[in-house]
């Protein structure tokens, strides 16, 4: 088992919220601790203006399969399994200071799921010896 | 006698029965039984899973009627 999980979460498809949520959920249950690295295209959905994210054009005809197993299921929204698994165990959001930068946000622009605003160096020492997952 | 919760995620998939377990076992004292009940097909190589990695023993696990049902003795809290 990993020291831990280093989630680089870069896209911003819907689809991509999911194994980011249930990855980081399983850790949180397993006690493993999680670094989430939020840049790219996953950006806007962590901030308080946060965009309903869309799901890929390529995939649209599964969607309304998707959608209805998941309602079935009572499965949570993304944002709502990732809150609880920060109230699980040891997890942190960080959002990336230079896409933070590039798309003129400051750190009261970001969601309150948000950590704070680190650098890559703080992420990659802080995450040393963990398993790397890109989203 | 030791104390039983019953947590109850039938219906629930994959995270959702472990994370309800984990819910339960957090308030849980040690020697405590938890008892899970869940329907999801993965549930019993994911709650065996648990259960060695977080140090709690499984007294029972068994399946009946498409029903998974689990029963943890708390024994991984200091």
């Amino acid at each position: 088992m990993s020291k831990g999980l280093a989630i680089i979460m870069f896209s911003g498809e819907a689809e991509k919220f999911i194994p980011l949520a249930v990855l980081t959920q399983t850790a949180a249950n397993l006690g493993v601790p999680v670094r989430v690295f939020v840049t790219g295209y996953a950006l806007p959905y962590f901030t308080k203006n946060k965009p309903q994210p869309r799901f890929t054009k390529e995939f649209e005809d599964m969607v309304p399969a998707l959608l209805e197993g998941m309602r079935k299921l009572n499965m949570p929204q993304w944002y709502d399994i990732l809150k609880e698994a920060k109230e699980t165990g040891d997890v942190k959001v960080y959002v990336c200071s230079l896409m933070a930068e590039v798309m003129g946000l400051k750190k009261e622009d970001l969601d309150p799921i948000v950590d704070d605003m680190v650098g890559a160096a703080f992420f990659m020492t802080n995450t040393e010896g963990y398993q790397v997952i890109f989203i | 006698m030791s104390e039983r919760i019953t947590v109850d995620a039938r219906g629930m998939a994959c995270p959702g029965p472990i994370t309800k377990l984990v819910r339960a076992y957090r308030k849980a004292s040690p020697g405590t039984l938890i008892e899970v009940l869940a329907t999801d097909p993965g549930f019993k190589p994911d709650v065996e899973a648990w259960a060695k990695r977080t140090g709690n023993e499984i007294v029972e696990l068994a399946e009946e009627n498409g029903v998974i049902r689990a029963v943890i003795r708390v024994t991984g809290k200091k």
